[in-house]
């Protein structure tokens, strides 16, 4: 499946953009002054990731990476769940 | 002019990376935890949704449908928004509960009667 040139350059700039929403996201997880500013940040930056993969999935016509979205997505709520009982509980399980 | 398809696409593409945007930038500039926590579960949540259901009309109509994917992409949509707001409100509660400083702004906080701060709290019981 090719792209046509007015999706490709949509495309581009929704890459930029995602780029953008990352770096942001990494600053606050390297200042974040507590380690719940850093889970919640961490939980923006896999979703701009998710942008990232499914924009480059439509650019390269190659959806085999697809997969890697719905995987991010439960991995990423196991990760932010699993914090959250251990800034609460002192432990995960 | 391109397809109608391809609009619908690059709309739904530049509205979920404008909100996606936008939440990472409420991340940056707002007080405290919780309201950085309203900006990064709401917008962030719609955000990706439409960036996948852009996709998804990609896959469905320019050229063969390709349901396969198309199919994971929906549940991938569904999946983050039935886990998304479960997180948040998980980290939010572990936050407020292990005494989270509010911003000096917040007026009012109603749920102090009925969340103790954690020396109160029993923690490592269930």
């Amino acid at each position: 499946m090719t792209i046509s040139p007015f999706l490709q350059t949509v495309c581009q700039l929704c890459l930029a953009g995602f780029f953008t929403a990352s770096a942001i996201c990494l600053y606050r997880i390297i200042i974040g002054p507590k380690a719940a500013d850093r889970a919640v940040a961490l939980d923006t930056l896999s979703s701009a990731f998710i942008g990232v993969i499914v924009v480059l999935c439509m650019l390269w016509g190659e959806w085999f990476y697809f997969d890697a979205v719905w995987i991010l997505t439960l991995v990423g709520f196991l990760g932010s769940v699993a914090i959250a009982r251990y800034l609460e509980k002192g432990r995960v399980f | 002019m391109p397809p109608v398809h391809e609009l619908v696409t690059a709309a739904a593409l530049v509205l979920g990376t404008f909100l996606t945007v936008v939440a990472a930038v409420g991340l940056l500039r707002f007080p405290d935890l919780f309201c950085r926590m309203h900006a990064a579960g709401k917008a962030g949540t719609l955000g990706i949704a439409l960036v996948i259901l852009a996709a998804v009309v990609m896959l469905l109509f320019a050229g063969e449908p390709q349901w396969s994917f198309a199919i994971r992409g929906l549940l991938a949509v569904a999946f983050q928004f039935l886990t998304t707001p479960a997180a948040t409100h998980l980290l939010a509660r572990a936050a407020y509960i292990t005494d989270y400083p509010l911003a000096d702004r917040t007026a009012l906080d109603e749920l102090k009667e009925y969340l103790p701060s954690r020396p109160d709290y029993p923690a490592g019981q269930e």
